[in-house]
């Protein structure tokens, strides 16, 4: 037990450094830091092996040349050392071998994280979100209760006795309820979530150049790799049968969606000749939009345009796009796509 | 939000006559309704309505003539008039790090450009892009000089301290890249054929060197500090592009303050607020008022050594406002002031103080950091939950 105290005292004793070499190696590191700042924290710290390690000296700084060391090596590495492939299956949480995060670069999953913060994301935060709230709040005067509104699912009134518990009827003028419309603060105003584009030819029916077309278009113009879809069922007056590779689907999160509608909005929209603006008809009652460009306005976004003469003539498609917002009403999606800058002309149909 | 009717029966249990002009259309209908009001209330009032053929639940009850000037708050709208941010922010150095990395990854996980697409064979833009390739060793034009399929291809992270993610490097390869240069200048060294001068490690050297006839003009980028940040100009709108700044004015007092001057007639938030823009800097500002309510509101009660002092102020009729001229200049005891602060957003255009009808002396355009600095703590305590970060 005594020798045990004595090891265990030698050692601490030679791993416990005095605070002077502490606050030097804070001191050449904190950067920033004014040397009476970093006496304080290095007094409020407890001394950690961690911390006694020393940094790398400058001249180490200056040396390190990983690339310069590699090239000078003459031998061959052992590839099993440095070469590391991720497992492939999922063995359960007790194996040894347990996969990384998809954020991982070694993972099997991983994709390139963002590139970069794209202006219209931090326009939308620190411009728009704020204007949308001071448009879209609803004033109560004080003194007044706010309308309410009548039961959504309606109960059987009447004489009849079978009327109790029988299941609620749906709203008047048909059975669809619409979504609900939570009012609008600052943790709820409605945010572009995801952006469909779609492509569907029928020169594909013919050739399968046509579909290869569209795909490398569709890549080239959103960044991201196109779906193909088959067709569910076969119509004769159309020509297509079940099974068939018609169409295909892009679909843009995050920084993806947001560099595809500012060169929309800024680039494509623009150039567009005759072109009044998305319908105001367009919405499918959930908040969001959807419009679409013909092969000519497709060929307006920049990707398409710098190898314009690469793609077979003709064969370059029109495209549906649609936007996907947080919003649960046409009106309060609309909003938000004016503020982006897209216009709207004709009735507007809620 | 519902203050409850508690609020609107003391305005009139207080004031004299119930008037549009000492509530709101709203409360005034629930409150001249008599067959609603309890008996407790009625007897609350210190006044009846003045106006005999004063009908309950009229939509415009005639204006009052009270005998002793009225007690009320003076009415202020303010527009808090900003221009938003025009440029992205700065990266901070570890979104840099981040992105640079990322993008580095990529290079290696992507499938390998595809030349011919891009490039006839032949053209000289193939042989422009061949002659870049082998200095930059990627297509990506902004990720400095990685091989991702080569032996080096494991050295895809850059040593502290190196400049390649940095807005400048970026922005400098790009331009060259657009001029026709290569990213780095090649070593110059001795070459037989070429009288001495020539490109380091390729022997045919006259064939990818760009010859300096035609000099590709290729416009910079702006710089993001712009004069007016340099010269620290106060009064510009292109001083501080990344933030928000907002407008104010010196005024007769000496203070600084969003522009406010009183509500008249039967104006609203909104059409008061526009006024005061065209009365305070003329009528070359292309502005937008967001919405119809306001964002804001501060509150000040005229006190002298603690106890209410009430100032005597005459109201005239505004000439912007046709409804104020329904009455001739009448007085009014206000016990303090209510500002209400209406949203505006500037979109170009230039305030001119020299067309200022308040006696306001000058204008400012500051940020949030700088309006603290310049208005006083009160008012600051009303006014900060307002103002946009950026």
């Amino acid at each position: 037990m005594a020798l045990l105290q004595e090891v265990t005292s030698s050692f601490l004793r030679r791993f416990r450094a005095p605070p002077a070499s502490l606050h030097r190696i804070w001191a050449s590191q904190c950067r920033h830091a004014s040397t009476e700042a970093v006496a304080q924290e290095t007094d409020e710290l407890e001394v950690s092996s961690f911390l006694q390690a020393e940094g790398p000296t400058q001249q180490a700084i200056e040396r390190f040349d990983p690339a310069g060391v590699a090239k000078r090596r003459n031998r061959r590495l052992p590839p099993s050392r440095y070469q590391f492939r991720s497992p492939r299956y999922y063995r359960g949480p007790l194996h040894p071998h347990q996969p990384p995060r998809p954020s991982e670069p070694s993972s099997r999953e991983f994709a390139p994280g963002p590139f970069s913060l794209p202006r219209l994301e931090q326009t939308y935060h620190d411009t728009l979100a704020s204007d949308y709230m001071v448009l879209a709040y609803a004033h109560l005067p004080p003194g007044q209760t706010a309308f309410k509104k009548g039961d959504r699912l309606r109960r059987w009134e009447g004489d009849s006795p079978y009327f109790k518990n029988r299941p609620l009827r749906g709203p008047r003028g048909g059975d669809t309820l619409r979504l609900l419309r939570k009012p609008v603060t600052f943790r709820n105003v409605p945010q572009l979530q995801r952006v469909t584009v779609h492509t569907m030819s029928s020169d594909a029916i013919n050739s399968g150049a046509a579909l290869h077309v569209s795909g490398m278009v569709l890549q080239a113009i959103t960044n991201v790799r196109a779906e193909a879809h088959e067709v569910k069922k076969s119509v004769a007056g159309f020509g297509v049968r079940a099974g068939m590779y018609l169409s295909l689907t892009c679909e843009l999160k995050g920084e993806d969606m947001y560099h595809f509608l500012s060169k929309l909005v800024d680039v494509v929209m623009p150039k567009m000749k005759d072109w009044p603006g998305v319908k105001g008809s367009s919405g499918d009652f959930s908040g969001n939009i959807a419009l679409g460009l013909k092969a000519d306005e497709v060929a307006l976004f920049p990707e398409v345009e710098v190898n314009y003469d690469m793609y077979p003539p003709k064969l370059i498609p029109g495209c549906h796009i649609t936007i996907h917002t947080t919003a649960t009403t046409d009106q309060d999606a609309r909003l938000l796509l004016t503020q982006i800058g897209i216009p709207f002309f004709g009735k507007l149909v809620n | 939000m519902n203050a409850g009717q508690k609020s609107a029966r003391r305005i009139a249990a207080s004031n004299g006559p119930i008037t549009r002009d000492t509530v709101c259309v709203s409360c005034l209908h629930r409150l001249t309704q008599p067959s609603r009001r309890p008996a407790s209330t009625a007897a609350a009032l210190a006044d009846p309505p003045s106006t005999p053929t004063q009908q309950p639940g009229h939509p415009n009850p005639p204006v009052s003539t009270a005998k002793s000037p009225r007690k009320a708050y003076q009415l202020l709208a303010s527009p808090v008039l900003s221009r938003p941010p025009l440029l992205t922010r700065d990266l901070t150095s570890f979104e840099k790090a981040y992105y640079l990395y990322q993008k580095r990854l990529n290079e290696r996980l992507a499938l390998p450009f595809t030349r011919y697409f891009y490039y006839k064979k032949g053209t000289p833009g193939d042989v422009e892009w061949k002659r870049k390739i082998k200095v930059r060793k990627t297509p990506a034009r902004d990720i400095g000089i990685y091989a991702a399929y080569g032996d080096e291809g494991w050295n895809d992270e850059v040593l502290v301290g190196d400049p390649t993610a940095e807005r400048e490097s970026v922005v400098e390869a790009l331009v060259r890249d657009a001029e026709g240069k290569a990213i780095i200048d090649e070593e110059v060294v001795g070459d037989a054929e070429k009288e001495g001068l020539g490109a380091a490690g390729d022997a045919k050297t006259g064939e990818g060197q760009r010859r300096d006839l035609t000099k590709v003009e290729v416009e910079r980028p702006v710089d993001r500090v712009t004069e007016a940040d340099k010269a620290n100009d106060l009064r510009s709108l292109s001083r501080k592009m990344d933030r928000t700044l907002y407008l104010l004015v010196k005024n007769r007092e000496g203070r600084w303050r969003f522009p406010q001057d009183r509500v008249y007639g039967r104006e609203n938030l909104h059409q008061a607020v526009e006024r005061i823009l065209v009365q305070g800097f003329g009528i070359d500002m292309n502005t937008w008022i967001v919405g119809n309510h306001p964002i804001g509101h501060h509150q000040m009660k005229y006190t002298s050594g603690g106890a209410p002092a009430p100032r005597l102020a005459k109201i005239s009729p505004n000439r912007l406002v046709s409804t104020s001229r329904d009455r001739v200049e009448y007085e009014q005891e206000e016990y303090g002031e209510k500002v209400f602060f209406m949203k505006g957003r500037m979109m170009t255009g230039q305030a001119d103080i020299a067309k200022n009808e308040y006696g306001d002396s000058e204008f400012r355009w500051l940020v949030k950091e700088e309006v603290e600095q310049a208005v006083t703590g009160g008012y600051w305590k009303s006014v900060k939950d307002m103002l946009a970060e950026r």
